[in-house]
């Protein structure tokens, strides 16, 4: 062995493998250079050391506000969001109450040229739940391949990879994302993204991972049926069987993208000290999002399919189907109406949306009309007056109504 | 017209920020007039009472449902997909075979059971839980008195009251709590006590160890050692839970009635004249009671609370403590006014819920209804209707 590794024709071996993989980078990034006027940018955008105008993902990894310039490398920044919440159901007023929902703090580091770090840690409930939400390390090898590892948000829908409060136009979250997806979705995994520039703005990306993946948790922890959301936090991949989770994104030009979304992987322990103990069961999620301006309003939205393959002592009151969707529509008005604030603008947003936690089932949904009405002082705080209005929908297909009135702050430092 | 349009506003405010349901309308509304440590105890236990588990709270192994409330909807009856399989053999409930319930349900590890053959077994649909307590401060004498095992009136009409031992769980100063009881709850008047109830139904249907039940039901055929797939220790469910369910279960009040209106009260007269009236008696009479809300009232629950024999169509041919597989105890009718409200606009009668109006439920009727539901038929068709229709305002 030690003759294999150290002698000619290891060198040898070694030789090859540095080759194929020179090749290989030689390829993706000739993909990119060759491609014809306009395709990819300057070979200064090949490097970290020019920040892209145009992020991965806006309001992504790539696109926080940080307060830079500490210590040269390492940037820091986060944000904070507070809001205070009157609930009525049913006409019983359920909840009153004020909150600090989340205190998140990035850092970023770069090391070299080619390799940046991204990390975010997040406080909620008064810091009695602290969450490493994304740790991960980029190795750009051209714009078109960058392999990536840690902590990292699955490009499970656009939502995940973007749903800083201070970004979102609403006080809560899409219950598609949240209470279906389990937004914020973060877990260990590595793989590869990348970018193909195309003429006029247009852009192609693309990221794939194999991800702990969702766990037993989704039947186990879930008193309600199945949730994906109570299965999320997968740090030391339960089952030792990762899934795989991957995106791709059309931008016909700098402001619209539509994107693919996929996810399959087992939940369950199945195998145990290399014996079978159980049957493989997976989970499969699709989503499709899509964002663009039409006139001044600005429409995005998001659409999931779950499939979840349930044990058979429990078909029937654990879903095996799932869906949901929103669609939001936001109108930005009123720029520096506010003369005292000149960067300020108001922002009028409404959103639709439903999730059906058990396709197979008349019942167990819930749908919701949510208004909003935002002002932002500087355009990296937000302050939010939000009404929903919705139902929901037991097992027995028994109505429930709601009404929520919240008032929400939303701030990067 | 300011006037007009303050209400219409406030009537469309009202709908935008929801507006609560009539109680009377409702299943799950406490009875009228608790103090407020009372409500306390109300808004406790029905936290409880909706409250589903999960398997890593303690599930199973083997269960029906999650919860007490994914069984009885908004705290009426059930569905048939939530209905339950009693089973046993000659009147034992048949442990060794993993009777007298059917869990057809398992956490994974765990196996769930498959009825085993040659038993009798019998498909239960979940009763609605309110108006328990009125059930159970009704006296004793006052339902004894109507019993008339040998039909010594001559009118058809027996009437057996089911006397059932208690589990040395329950304690004595419970209502019920000493045994031979009356039992009053169940298809087949086969428990006492509101304890009981809900330490079994903990028991079999959720598959939860109390401090009342603190040993595992398990699958006693399972194929192979399946107890180590709980993951809570026993027990999943301390005393006080459990007590604050039955308090919730007793300060549980019913539906009221609907409106009254000519052809109700014409169907109201054909309901005593061709029979009904005879077992699904209009009013018993609460006894004094600690809690003033249940103390002395009327309730118009339409049932004598003892076992009638039914007819072979609706015999399950099981015994059950001293009913025998022809004999149910009498249904109330309360609810029924608003019954397909909280089943998706069905309507699921009798004991396995195979009725699905209240005319077929009462085709379906035969022993010792036989003549009123004979009765019933031969009457003219618009009175038959007005028949249906105060039976279905209750």
């Amino acid at each position: 062995m030690r003759s294999c590794e150290r002698g000619p024709s290891g060198r040898a071996a070694r030789r090859a493998v540095r080759a194929l993989l020179a090749g290989a980078i030689a390829v993706l990034a000739g993909a990119n250079i060759a491609g014809g006027p306009g395709v990819g940018v300057a070979r200064a955008d090949d490097s970290l050391a020019a920040v892209p105008a145009r992020p991965f993902v806006p309001g992504g990894f790539d696109d926080k506000p940080h307060l830079a310039g500490l210590f040269g490398r390492i940037a820091v920044g986060g944000y904070l969001e507070a809001r205070a919440g009157w609930e009525r159901q049913d006409g019983v007023t359920d909840e009153l109450g004020i909150e600090v929902t989340r205190w998140n703090l990035l850092v970023s580091t770069r090391v070299r040229d080619r390799v940046e770090i991204f990390s975010e840690i997040e406080f909620e409930d008064g810091g009695e739940e602290a969450t490493v939400e994304l740790a991960q390390v980029d190795v750009r090898f051209a714009p078109a391949f960058s392999s990536r590892a840690g902590i990292l948000l699955l490009p499970l829908g656009r939502f995940n990879l973007a749903h800083d409060a201070p970004r979102n136009e609403m006080v809560t979250r899409p219950a598609e994302a949240e209470a279906l997806l389990g937004v914020a979705l973060a877990q260990p995994g590595l793989g590869a993204l990348g970018r193909i520039d195309r003429p006029a703005g247009a852009r192609f990306t693309y990221e794939a991972y194999v991800v702990t993946g969702y766990h037993h948790g989704i039947i186990t922890d879930s008193p309600e049926g199945t949730r994906l959301p109570a299965g999320r936090r997968n740090f030391e991949d339960a089952n030792a069987s990762p899934a795989l989770v991957g995106r791709i994104e059309w931008s016909p030009r700098h402001d619209a993208v539509l994107g693919l979304s996929g996810y399959h992987g087992a939940y369950n322990v199945y195998r145990a000290d290399g014996l079978p103990v159980d049957e493989r069961r997976n989970v499969a999620v699709g989503v499709v999002d899509a964002e663009a301006p039409f006139g001044p309003i600005r429409w995005s939205g998001e659409a999931a399919i779950v499939e979840v393959e349930a044990p058979p002592a429990l078909v029937g009151l654990f879903a095996e189907r799932q869906a949901g969707a929103y669609l939001m529509a936001s109108w930005r008005f009123g720029d520096h109406w506010v003369r005292s604030m000149p960067g300020s603008a108001f922002t009028l947003a409404a959103r639709v949306e439903f999730v059906d936690f058990d396709r197979d089932l008349s019942g167990d949904s819930m749908r919701a009309l949510a208004l909003g009405l935002n002002f932002r002082p500087v355009p990296e705080t937000v302050l939010k007056l939000g009404f929903e209005r919705g139902e929901t929908r037991d097992r027995f297909n028994n109505l429930s109504a709601f009404a929520r009135l919240r008032l929400g702050v939303a701030s990067y430092f | 017209m300011a006037c007009s349009a303050l209400l219409a506003s406030s009537a469309g405010c009202g709908r935008l920020l929801t507006t609560a349901p009539d109680a009377a309308d409702l299943f799950d509304a406490p009875l009228p007039g608790l103090s407020p440590a009372e409500h306390a105890a109300f808004v406790a236990g029905d936290e409880q009472f909706g409250k589903a588990f999960a398997i890593s709270e303690g599930l199973g192994p083997i269960f029906n449902n999650v919860s007490c409330a994914s069984c009885h909807s908004g705290d009426g009856r059930g569905r048939p997909e939530n209905a339950l399989m009693r089973f046993s053999v000659l009147g034992d409930p048949a442990p060794h075979l993993g009777g007298p319930q059917l869990q057809d349900r398992a956490v994974p590890g765990a196996e769930p059971e498959r009825l085993p053959a040659g038993v009798e077994s019998s498909l239960r649909l979940p009763p609605p839980v309110f108006g328990m307590g009125l059930i159970e401060a009704v006296p004793v004498d006052s339902i004894l008195v109507r019993a008339d095992p040998g039909d010594l009136d001559g009118d058809g009409i027996s009437g057996r009251p089911n006397l059932v031992s208690v589990p040395a769980f329950v304690p004595a100063h419970e209502p019920g709590g000493i045994g031979p009881a009356l039992g009053r709850f169940g298809r087949k008047a086969q428990v006492s006590s509101l304890v009981q109830q809900t330490v079994d139904a903990y028991h079999q249907d959720i598959g939860l160890t109390t401090d009342f039940r603190p040993v595992e039901n398990v699958n006693p055929l399972a194929s192979r050692p399946t107890e180590g797939s709980d993951r809570v220790a026993d027990p999943e469910v301390p005393a006080r839970v459990v007590h604050s369910v039955v308090a919730y279960l007793r300060l549980l009040a019913a539906p009221a009635p609907g409106a009254s209106t000519p052809r109700r009260e014409q169907g109201q007269a054909a309901f005593a004249r061709v029979g009904c009236a005879s077992c699904h008696v209009p009013v018993l009479r609460t006894g004094p009671s600690a809690t003033p809300a249940l103390a002395n009232r009327e309730v118009r629950l339409y049932a004598d609370l003892l076992l009638h024999d039914m007819g072979d169509g609706l015999a399950d041919d099981r015994r059950d403590g001293d009913a025998s597989g022809r004999e149910w105890r009498t249904t109330p009718l309360w609810g029924l006014r608003v019954m397909r409200g909280f089943l998706n606009g069905d309507a699921f009668l009798l004991h396995d819920g195979r009725a699905s109006t209240v005319e077929e439920a009462i085709r379906l009727h035969g022993g010792e209804a036989q003549a009123a539901r004979d009765a019933f038929v031969a009457l003219p068709a618009d009175e038959r209707a007005a028949l249906l229709d105060f039976v279905e305002s209750r």
